[in-house]
């Protein structure tokens, strides 16, 4: 089991903000990814220029021995003289690096490019792993071992099978979905997939085949492992399609088949889920237009000709009431405004004087 | 097939049309009560013919009148898994929203995808000519829309799968 970005994003995060912390402090920090890798990043107070990255992964497979090893080939040279490979690993690990910090490039840009190629130690673990196998099968002359298939386990939930035929290795993917929905949506793209390799523009992709049943390769296997809701997809790959260059991605895009599809499915549903919730909004529009259809049939059966009536009768009685009176109620807001004017009050109060004077 | 779709929303919509001639009548069993007749079916005096019609053997629409409601049942057409599962995804998703539409019952008849209940209050609040225009329209969009997701989630797939196999190269 692999995702699409070669490089762990937390881990990665971690690491940049360790780096660009002025002094780093005793930390111990262990975190899960996918369920099946396991990191452990740890920093010693008595030894604090070094970070201590320990790595674990869950791949078991079954029928190549040295398939368990980690490769250290493989991270030989892939990162410059500031990581190294301890001996042995810690309790649990499959493989710890101490990273000198103090070596850690100065320019912002540099130092998040080598993160991110240590950040990416699961990926080039797993690759390895698969790329090895990949080539010692072909490379296989005993014909005892040639059609048993080897069950590679990256992901609790995601085995796949690697088998080796005459002129070909087959990977073997049986596909398990936990709702009805995923497993029609992603049948969909199985069936798209065997159709496309088989079709001119992909002649190159390892040809992919799709059956609800399991393949005659996996017979003998247990019980368990061959019941699945989705089918099985298997992949023919041919030693054109591990040459040089190919191999990386030929294992990558094997690794990420799982990712792969899982991502397919929930966009999909994603995107079923926005139509419906679009339509519904439209259908329900149509309906509540209905009801003010009719009042607007209403209004327009009224008649037309009597316009002072209509405008009337738009009017409430206290609006009538207050136009009508308008001019009196302007004279009346004037003598109670706010502006002062030189004198006027000396007036006011003699016309309130003569007011009351008069009932006397 | 579109001509086939036509005669068979027309047909519906006639029926309709002669169906949805509502009026207000209390129930009969229950004093001051007012309860739709083709739900209950106390009283079979005040129940009319129910009218079936079918395009296909998959696809048909069940019309059940009383003097004061209508149920329009539909049944629509599955022709593989992909799109039975559409339309349970779309029916799911419409009955649990069935406040947005009044006259859309929760639970469909049995036998049939989706049920319409519409009472002589709805032909008094709405007019009778759009509610008709609204159903024909539902079933119109559903039979067309269904073709079109299913063909868009093959277009989908088939592009994600060349997507896919275009990274071996």
């Amino acid at each position: 089991m692999a995702c699409f970005q070669r490089a762990s994003s937390t881990l990665k995060e971690i690491l940049l903000n360790l780096l660009s912390a002025k002094r780093l402090r005793e930390i111990d920090h262990q975190f899960y990814e996918f369920g099946s890798v396991q990191y452990r990043v740890q920093v010693f107070s008595s030894d604090p220029d070094y970070v201590l990255l320990s790595i674990t992964t869950s791949l078991q497979s079954q029928g190549l021995p040295q398939a368990n090893s980690i490769p250290y080939h493989a991270l030989q040279g892939l990162y410059s003289n500031m990581v190294e490979v301890v001996q042995p690993p810690k309790e649990g690990y499959q493989l710890t690096l101490k990273i000198d910090i103090t070596k850690m490039p100065q320019r912002k840009e540099d130092r998040i490019r080598v993160v991110t190629e240590i950040c990416s130690v699961q990926a080039v673990l797993l690759s390895s792993q698969l790329k090895e196998m990949l080539w010692h099968l072909f490379s296989l002359d005993n014909f005892r071992m040639m059609f048993k298939p080897i069950k590679l386990v990256y992901h609790p939930r995601e085995p796949f099978y690697v088998v080796r035929q005459p002129d070909k290795i087959t990977v073997i993917f049986p596909m398990r979905f936990q709702d009805n929905s995923d497993v029609v949506i992603a049948t969909t793209l199985f069936q798209e997939l065997r159709y496309v390799g088989s079709s001119g523009s992909c002649t190159k992709a390892p040809p992919c085949s799709w059956s609800p049943i399991p393949p005659v390769e996996l017979r003998g296997e247990s019980f368990e492992d061959l019941s699945t809701n989705g089918g099985f997809v298997s992949f023919d790959i041919f030693s054109h399609h591990i040459e040089n260059s190919k191999l990386d991605k030929t294992v990558w895009n094997l690794l990420n088949f799982y990712a792969f599809v899982k991502c397919h499915v929930k966009c999909t549903r994603g995107l079923i889920q926005r139509r419906m919730r679009k339509r519904m909004e439209i259908l329900s529009e149509v309906l509540q237009k209905t009801g003010i259809a009719r009042n607007e049939l209403a209004d327009r059966k009224a008649p037309r000709n009597n316009r002072c009536l209509r405008k009337m009768k738009s009017f409430s009685k206290s609006i009538i009431l207050k136009r009508r009176c308008g001019f009196f109620a302007r004279n009346i807001k004037i003598v109670h405004s706010q502006i002062k004017a030189h004198g006027l009050d000396r007036l006011r109060r003699r016309w309130t004087r003569v007011t009351r004077s008069i009932p006397n | 097939m579109a001509n086939t779709l036509r005669l068979y929303l027309t047909c519906i919509r006639n029926t309709l049309e002669a169906a949805m001639c509502l009026q207000n009548f209390p129930c009969q069993e229950v004093e001051r009560h007012n309860k739709p007749e083709v739900e209950l079916k106390t009283s079979p005096e005040l129940l009319l013919n129910h009218v079936l019609i079918c395009r296909n053997e998959a696809e048909k629409c069940l019309i059940e009148t009383s003097i004061n409601s209508l149920r329009i049942s539909i049944k629509v057409k599955q022709a593989d898994e992909l799109e039975n599962i559409l339309t349970k995804k779309f029916l799911r998703f419409l009955s649990m929203r069935a406040e947005a539409f009044q006259v859309l019952r929760r639970k469909p008849v049995q036998g049939y995808d989706i049920s319409f209940l519409i009472t002589n209050y709805h032909c008094e609040d709405m007019q009778k000519n759009r509610l008709i225009d609204f159903i024909v329209q539902f079933m119109e969009a559903r039979i067309l829309k269904q073709i079109c997701m299913k063909r868009s989630l093959n277009t989908r797939g088939r592009l994600v799968a060349t997507e896919f196999l275009k990274q071996f190269i």
